[in-house]
């Protein structure tokens, strides 16, 4: 099985060490070929974007890469190590706060759940610390379900950090949260990141987010998907909504990557 | 008038409760007073009250008061740790559902009622026969209500917990388990309501004389005061409600989280 690798999109050279690599992922469910041959690599230490249109296996790729999932054929390296299991060292964010959050527990448990096998003192001050980085501090002992949506994503969030993770894979995180709750949630993404170093991947549908987020952009077609086009973003950081989103160079690859979904939907539907 | 769904004041709602409960008793004894409905043994709800008034003071009927009650306890907590631990292996583990699926069918059809002169034949007279009666008809919405709540918990929360790398049983206590206890509760509050029910009619079968059903028995079969049977008969009904208010306010507590969650 491992010899069907397909290698339609070879994975560009980069300069950076790959903290993740999908080697010719695909995933069939029965006959439906939710993801066809996904090849790309995401450097350490940097935030990547898949984006891609609805149903074309975004989801399924982060279940694969997240070890809840086999791919059909292919493989995922995590660190140089092929994933088997979900590995040490990865957070996952869901859309879906609502659900991935657990009701009965207070903000400051639910934060502390990924570390419980910690001793008490650590376990405190790494659920202080992660409340403090998303800006809830003080809010602990509040229910989720009594907080917005944008605080609730913020708590998922603070849960991912208390586990330390390598690698945090958020699966359209903001999707559901208004547009200036989503504009505060993805500064807070990337001053995190800055701070702590962590390999970010994120996957979306929302191109203006994916340029904005990304040092590292993994354009997908519609499905069965392939990798349309890597493109390296060399924004400068920090980045800004006004300053970074009215930069040409900003403009000019939001055009690029519409362009490439879109000449493949036509692609796809004619 | 206030629309059903509109907020009322809870002093207002007493005072509306407390007019349907007496208008309905003041409509019926006018009905039975008038002569309009001529059947003897029917109560006057003036008599039935007069019963209760009887029955305070009467030792006899506190000391069968405190029998069904015991009986009841004792067969509905057979029935929660029996549902529950059943119930649980069932939504957990395929296997388990597979073992117990058919056997579960089965016996969930009979008449749990008459399975206690069955029971007496075996184990004979005593509380025992008729709490495990009360256990047999309780213990089928726990099982129900738990394997369904477990079956159902959030695949979103079940996947967070593994990509923080918890494993099978580690979700099931963690996840599955606490989002499968309110249906849990809910099964053993139909279940209560269910259990006193049966706890009296197991008594008027087969409770040899005690409890609330023997002294509505003997009291019957003298029939010298009808009124003190309709009495007891009544404050059956007081306990049964009293129980469903109590553990309504208590699935308030433990459980606000799922009605938090549902807004
Ligand atoms: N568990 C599943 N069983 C069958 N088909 C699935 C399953 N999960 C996803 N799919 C299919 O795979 C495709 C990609 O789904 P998904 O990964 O959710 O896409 P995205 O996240 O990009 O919207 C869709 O066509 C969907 O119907
Ligand atoms: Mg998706």
């Amino acid at each position: 099985m491992t010899e069907a690798r397909v290698t339609e999109n070879p994975v560009p050279p980069t300069g950076t060490s790959a903290e993740l690599l999908l080697d010719g992922v695909s995933r069939s469910y029965g006959d439906n070929l939710a993801v066809r041959s996904i090849s790309a690599e995401v450097p350490a230490s940097k935030i990547s974007v898949i984006v891609g249109p609805s149903g074309c296996g975004k989801s399924t790729l982060l279940r694969i890469i997240s070890g809840l999932d086999e791919p059909t054929a292919g493989r995922v390296e995590f660190e140089g190590v092929p994933v088997k299991g979900v590995p040490e060292g990865l957070a996952m964010v869901f859309q879906d706060y609502s659900r991935s959050l657990y009701p009965w527990m207070r903000v400051d448990k639910n934060v502390a759940f990924p570390i419980k096998h910690l001793p008490a003192k650590e376990r405190a001050e790494r659920v202080r610390f992660a409340i403090d980085e998303v800006g809830l501090s003080g809010k602990e002992k509040l229910y989720p379900w009594q907080m917005s949506g944008g605080m609730q994503q913020r708590v998922a969030i603070a849960r991912a950090l208390a586990s330390h993770p390598k690698l945090l894979l958020m699966d359209e995180p903001y999707a559901s949260v208004d547009a200036q709750t989503r504009a505060d949630l993805e500064d807070l993404l990337m001053r995190i990141q800055a701070e702590l170093g962590i390999t970010v991947l994120v996957v979306t549908h929302d191109i203006d987010e994916s340029v904005y987020l990304a040092d590292r952009i993994i354009v997908l077609s519609a499905p069965p998907s392939v990798v349309a086009e890597v493109i390296d973003v060399d924004l400068p950081r920090p980045r800004d909504h006004i300053a970074t989103k009215t930069d040409p160079r900003f403009v000019e690859i939001r055009g690029h990557v519409t362009r490439l979904l879109r000449s493949k939907e036509q692609a796809t539907s004619a | 008038m206030k629309l059903l769904h509109e907020p009322l004041s809870g002093q207002r709602q007493v005072v509306l409760g407390v007019v349907g409960v007496v208008g309905t008793a003041a409509v019926w004894e006018g009905v039975i007073r008038s002569g309009l409905l001529d059947v003897p043994g029917l109560p006057l709800p003036s008599g039935v009250v007069r019963g209760v008034g009887d029955l305070l003071p009467d030792s006899t009927f506190w000391d069968a008061v405190v029998f069904t009650l015991g009986e009841w306890m004792l067969g509905l907590a057979i029935a929660a740790v029996v549902g529950v631990l059943v119930g649980g292996l069932m939504g957990a583990f395929r296997s388990a559902f597979l073992v117990f699926e058919w056997p579960v069918e089965a016996f969930r059809v009979l008449p749990s009622v008459a399975v206690g002169p069955i029971l007496v034949l075996v184990i004979g007279q005593g509380r025992l026969p008729l709490s495990l009666t009360v256990a047999l008809a309780c213990v089928w919405p726990v099982l129900l209500n738990t394997m369904y709540g477990v079956r159902s918990t959030d695949t979103t929360a079940v996947m967070t917990a593994k990509t923080f790398g918890y494993g099978g049983l580690a979700v099931l206590r963690s996840i599955k388990i606490p989002s499968a206890l309110p249906f849990a509760y809910t099964g053993v509050r139909i279940a209560a309501s269910i259990g006193l029910l049966v706890a009296v009619s197991a008594e008027l079968l087969i409770g040899n004389g005690s409890g609330i059903g023997g002294y509505i028995l003997s009291n019957t079969a003298n029939a010298t005061n009808l009124d003190l049977v309709y009495a007891a008969t009544l404050v059956a009904g007081v306990l049964g409600v009293t129980v469903n208010l109590v553990m309504a306010k208590l699935d308030d507590v433990l459980f606000g989280w799922k009605k938090g969650l549902a807004q």
